[in-house]
């Protein structure tokens, strides 16, 4: 159990590091431009859409199902607005080293999800999203809302900062159970 | 002549003065003794106000402004609770007792609505 336990929390650390060492590498180097950070913006929504698809595949656990069909639909309404958005201002999003440091930490967070069941996957998948959550505001606060040009996407960023809070305490609140 | 004009003007003005503040103090007695209407903003995630005091049988408006669905459910039970409200959707409920409230969407967004003593 304890083992179990040790196990989880280097998940949890795992996928902060992923998150956090490129974002940081990347915040050192050149700023990324608003086609960039809608780029972001859409594969950060779009990721954690995934992580709740393979929830539903995956638990039969109610509280599980029900904090990811929230995610789901939250996350798919930001990407709505962010591509509405992104249109009426003729920007097309760019892909660049942080989407794709973020699709790696996808593909191996992924992988190691699919690889539980029962409540370890309940377990990893709610600690995962509560570390995930608490990375993406950290970015979002600090590289991706200071860089933006644009005050309208400037604007929705902001505005989607106490959603992904409240995701986070949501998240922790879940792995808290397990 | 012209004093009379004096006089019947001073007469109109000190008609329209008393019918005015008649009319203002009906409409305040009115307002005073019918049940009132009050509105929460959903926003940001948050219920705004996050207190809100009423008379028993006023009417709260929860209007959605947010960028996400919520609801508004008694806590902890959803005893009363609306549907699911999208952005820009209205919720109408009168009061007939105080009580917390949460979204179940969201389940760290909470309020509450107390009756007046």
């Amino acid at each position: 159990m304890k083992r179990m336990r040790k196990s989880m929390n280097w998940l949890a650390v795992t996928v902060a590091l992923i998150l956090f060492v490129p974002a940081a590498k990347a915040q050192s180097q050149n700023p990324l431009s608003d086609p960039e950070i809608a780029s972001v913006a859409v594969t950060a929504n779009q990721i954690d859409v995934d992580y709740g698809q393979l929830a539903l595949k995956k638990s039969h656990n109610a509280d599980i199902r029900k904090f990811a069909e929230t995610m789901i639909s939250d996350h798919k309404n930001i990407i709505q607005q962010a591509a509405a958005l992104a249109q009426r201002l003729h920007v097309t999003p760019k892909t660049n080293a942080m989407t794709q440091s973020l699709l790696n930490g996808e593909t191996t967070t992924m992988k190691t999800l699919k690889a539980k069941s029962g409540t370890a996957f309940d377990k990893a998948y709610a600690q995962n999203e509560a570390a995930y959550h608490e990375a993406v505001v950290g970015a979002v606060k600090t590289k991706l809302i200071p860089e933006t040009q644009n005050a309208e996407l400037k604007g929705l960023l902001q505005s989607v900062v106490p959603l992904l809070e409240h995701h986070t305490m949501m998240a922790k609140e879940l792995a808290s159970k397990f | 002549m012209k004093k009379f004009f004096q006089i019947v003007a001073v007469c109109f003005s000190g008609c329209l003065i008393l019918a005015g503040c008649n009319n203002g103090s009906n409409s305040s007695t009115v307002e005073n003794s019918g049940p009132q209407r009050d509105t929460v903003i959903i926003k940001l995630m948050a219920f705004t106000p996050d207190t809100l005091t009423v008379n028993k049988g006023d009417t709260v408006v929860w209007i959605n402004q947010d960028i996400v669905a919520h609801d508004v459910s008694h806590f902890p039970d959803r005893a009363w609770h609306s549907d699911t409200l999208n952005p820009q959707n209205v919720f109408v409920k009168v009061i007939d007792d105080s009580s917390s409230y949460f979204c179940s969407i969201h389940p760290t967004m909470r309020a509450t609505v107390l009756l007046k003593k």
